[in-house]
C-alpha cells in the first residue's frame, strides 16, 4: 500500500498527460487492488451472465414441498420459503442488480455529456441558464431527489432507474461543461478550426472522444454506490417487483424468516458486498493510475 | 470574513429558495389530475364526479396560473403550513414537528459517532503507517466501505440484537434508543471517511511544515496533531457535509430497518401511497437541512482556513 501512495503522488506531480488511458486495462491489471477488483468483477460477470441463460433449479417458480430447506447437495445455497433455490434467485437476479447499477451509470454518462458538452460550447444565456438548473439539482442531496421522483412517477424497477439518473446527472453534467470549455482554447482544436474544419467535425473528432472517456473514467468510480443504492431502494420495495429476483429485494424478504433460514440474508448479502468491493477495488487502482477524483 | 460569510449566508437562501421551486413543481410536474387522484386516495371506491372534482381543484387554486400558484403555496409554506395529508386530511406539518425530533437525534448521533470513530481511527493509522494497527484499519474501512449502511445495519440487527439479545428491535425514538442504532450507522459510515482523512494526512505528514516541525525536534504524535490535522480537516469537512445530504437521503431505509418513528418511514408509507403533500414535505425538509449543514460546513471551513478568506473576498 505504501507503493499505492507513492505512486499517488507522484501521479498527482505530474503534469495533466493529454490522453493518459492509453493501455488503461493492462496498466489496471498491474495494480494490486485493481487486479484484485478485476478478477472479482469478472467472476460476477460471469455468474450474472451464465444466470440469464441457465440456473440449477426454475428461480422463479414457488415449490412448496422443498420450502425452506437449509444447504444441502441438491440446494447449494438452500431454498426460500416458498420452495425457490436460492442460487438460482441469486443467479437470476444477477443481471438485475448488477445491470441496473450500468444502466444508471451509462444514463448519468450520457445525460451529463450532451447536457455539460452542448452548454459548455453553447456559452452566453445558454450556459447561464442549464447551469443554474444543474445546480438547482445539485443542492439536494441525491437520495432525497431520487425519492421526489419515485413519489412523482411511482415505484417500479424502470422508475427506480430513472429516479437515480435524475439524483446524479448534474455532478456528470458541471464536470462535462467544465471540460468542454477547457478544451475549446486547446491548440489541436484551435489549430482545426484555423485549418477550416466545421465546427461539429472539432466537436465530434477532437473535443468529444478525450471529454467522453475522461466522463466515463469518473462514472465508474461511482459504481460501487450505485449498486449500493439500487440494492437499498429495492430493499424498501421501490425496486423490482415480486416475483423477479433481485439483490435487495431478496434481502428484505429474507428478513421475516432470518430465525429459522439465515441462509436467506447471506446470499444476497455476500453478493452484494462482494460487488461493491470489486466496484471499490477497481475505483482505487483507477484513482492511482489516472489521478482522477469521483463523486463522494 | 464578514464579507464571505455574508455572500455565503444569501448564497444559501437562494439556494433553498431554489430547492422550494423544485420541491413545489413536483406537483404539476406529477402525472394526472391531482384533485382526482385526492379524491380517489380518500374514497378509494367511488368514482368522482365532474363537478366534485372542479369543486376541489377550485378550493386548491388548481384552476389559476402556475406562478400564482406557487407563491401562494410558497406563503403557506412560510407560515409553517405544508398542507394536508391526501390519506388522512391530516396537517402534514403536525406529524413532521412530532416525528423530526426522532430523525434528528437519530442523525445526529449517527453522525457524531462517525466522525469520533473517523477521526480516532484515521489517526491511528496514520501514526502507525504500514504497520499492524494500520493494516487492521485499512481492512476495517475496505469493508466497511463495501457494505452499504443498510446492509451492514440489517447484520448487525439480526446478529448483535435480535441474536445476542442486545438492545431493542423495536425503539421508540427517544434520544438514549438511539444509541444503539446511531452506533451501528456511525461505525459504517466512517468507513469511507476513515480511507479519506488517512490518505489527507498522510499526504500533509508528508509535506514540508511537516518535515520542517520534526527537524526542529518536535515529536510525530505531536506533528500529526498540531500541524497535519488541521490542514487535512479540509477535505475531510467537506465529505461530512455530503454525508449528511446521504444520511437525510438514506433516512427512509435506516428508518424502515430500525422501526424508528421518524421523518424517513413516515415518507416510505407515503411513498407506497402517492401521497404527495408527505413526500413534499420530506424533499423540502431534507433540503432546508443540507442547506443548513453545507451552510455551517462552509463557514466552518473559513474559519479554519484563512485563504478561504481571501479568495472569496
Amino acid at each position: 500500500m505504501s507503493a499505492t501512495w507513492s505512486r499517488l503522488a507522484a501521479a498527482r506531480a505530474r503534469p495533466p498527460a493529454s490522453t493518459p488511458t492509453r493501455g488503461l486495462l493492462p496498466r489496471l491489471w498491474s495494480h494490486p487492488s485493481g487486479r484484485t477488483g478485476l478478477i472479482l468483477g469478472g467472476l460476477l460477470l460471469a455468474f450474472a451472465l451464465i444466470g440469464t441463460v441457465w440456473t440449477p433449479h426454475e428461480p422463479n417458480w414457488p415449490d412448496y414441498a422443498v420450502a425452506l430447506r437449509a444447504p444441502d447437495t441438491e440446494y447449494l445455497l438452500g431454498t426460500d420459503d416458498t420452495g425457490r433455490d436460492l442460487l438460482s434467485r441469486l443467479m437470476e437476479g444477477a443481471h438485475r442488480s448488477l445491470g441496473a447499477a450500468l444502466l444508471v451509470l451509462g444514463g448519468v454518462f450520457a445525460v451529463g455529456l450532451v447536457y455539460g458538452t452542448v452548454s459548455g460550447l453553447a456559452g452566453g444565456w445558454a450556459d447561464i441558464v442549464m447551469m443554474r438548473l444543474a445546480d438547482v439539482m445539485m443542492s439536494l442531496p441525491g437520495l432525497v431527489l431520487a425519492f421526489a421522483v419515485i413519489g412523482i412517477l411511482g415505484p417500479g424497477f424502470l422508475n427506480l432507474l430513472v429516479a437515480l439518473i435524475v439524483a446524479d446527472w448534474a455532478w456528470y453534467a458541471r464536470l462535462a461543461r467544465s471540460m468542454a470549455i477547457g478544451s475549446r482554447n486547446r491548440p489541436d482544436v484551435i489549430a482545426a478550426r484555423m485549418a477550416g474544419v466545421p465546427g461539429w467535425r472539432i466537436v465530434s473528432s477532437h473535443i468529444l472522444p478525450g471529454l467522453a472517456l475522461h466522463l466515463g473514467v469518473v462514472a465508474s468510480l461511482a459504481l460501487g454506490s450505485t449498486v449500493g443504492a439500487i440494492s437499498g431502494l429495492s430493499f424498501l420495495g421501490l425496486g423490482v417487483q415480486p416475483p423477479l429476483a433481485e439483490w435487495g429485494a431478496m434481502l428484505s424478504d429474507a428478513r421475516l424468516f432470518f430465525s429459522v433460514a439465515p441462509w436467506l440474508l447471506w446470499g444476497p448479502a455476500v453478493m452484494i458486498f462482494l460487488s461493491v468491493l470489486s466496484a471499490n477495488l477497481i475505483s482505487n487502482g483507477l484513482r492511482d493510475i489516472l489521478a482522477v477524483e469521483g463523486r463522494r | 470574513m464578514i464579507r464571505s460569510t455574508l455572500r455565503r449566508l444569501a448564497q444559501a437562501g437562494l439556494t433553498a429558495l431554489a430547492a422550494s421551486l423544485l420541491v413545489w413543481a413536483m406537483l404539476p410536474l406529477a402525472p394526472g389530475d391531482p384533485a382526482y387522484r385526492i379524491l380517489k386516495s380518500q374514497a378509494p371506491e367511488h368514482e368522482p364526479y365532474p363537478a366534485e372534482i372542479a369543486e376541489l381543484r377550485a378550493d386548491m387554486g388548481l384552476d389559476r396560473p402556475l406562478p400564482v400558484q406557487y407563491l401562494a403555496w410558497l406563503g403557506r409554506v412560510v407560515q409553517g403550513d405544508l398542507g394536508t395529508s391526501w390519506r388522512t386530511g391530516q396537517p402534514v406539518s403536525d406529524e413532521i414537528a412530532r416525528r423530526l425530533p426522532a430523525t434528528l437525534s437519530l442523525l445526529g448521533l449517527a453522525l457524531v459517532v462517525s466522525v469520533s470513530v473517523a477521526l480516532l481511527l484515521a489517526l491511528i493509522s496514520a501514526a502507525f503507517r504500514d504497520r499492524w494497527p494500520d493494516k487492521i484499519i485499512r481492512a476495517y474501512a475496505q469493508i466497511g466501505a463495501a457494505l452499504p449502511t443498510f446492509l451492514f445495519g440489517l447484520l448487525a440487527l439480526q446478529y448483535v440484537v435480535v441474536g445476542a439479545g442486545v438492545g431493542k428491535v423495536l425503539s421508540g425514538g427517544a434520544l438514549g434508543m438511539a444509541l444503539l442504532p446511531a452506533l451501528i450507522i456511525g461505525v459504517d459510515r466512517a468507513a469511507g471517511w476513515t480511507q479519506l482523512l488517512r490518505a489527507s494526512l498522510i499526504d500533509a505528514m508528508n509535506s514540508g511544515y511537516a518535515h520542517m516541525s520534526r527537524a526542529r525536534g518536535s515529536r510525530p504524535w505531536r506533528t500529526l496533531l498540531i500541524h497535519a490535522l488541521p490542514n487535512a480537516a479540509l477535505p475531510f469537512l467537506t465529505a461530512i457535509g455530503v454525508s449528511v445530504g446521504a444520511l437525510l437521503g438514506g433516512s427512509p431505509i435506516i428508518e424502515d430497518l430500525f422501526t424508528w418513528p421518524g421523518l424517513g418511514s413516515y415518507t416510505l408509507s407515503a411513498l407506497a401511497a402517492r401521497d404527495f403533500p408527505v413526500i413534499q414535505a420530506f424533499v423540502l425538509v431534507s433540503a432546508l437541512l443540507y442547506v443548513a449543514a453545507s451552510l455551517a460546513i462552509d463557514l466552518a471551513a473559513i474559519a479554519i482556513d484563512p485563504r478561504l478568506r481571501e479568495a472569496r473576498a
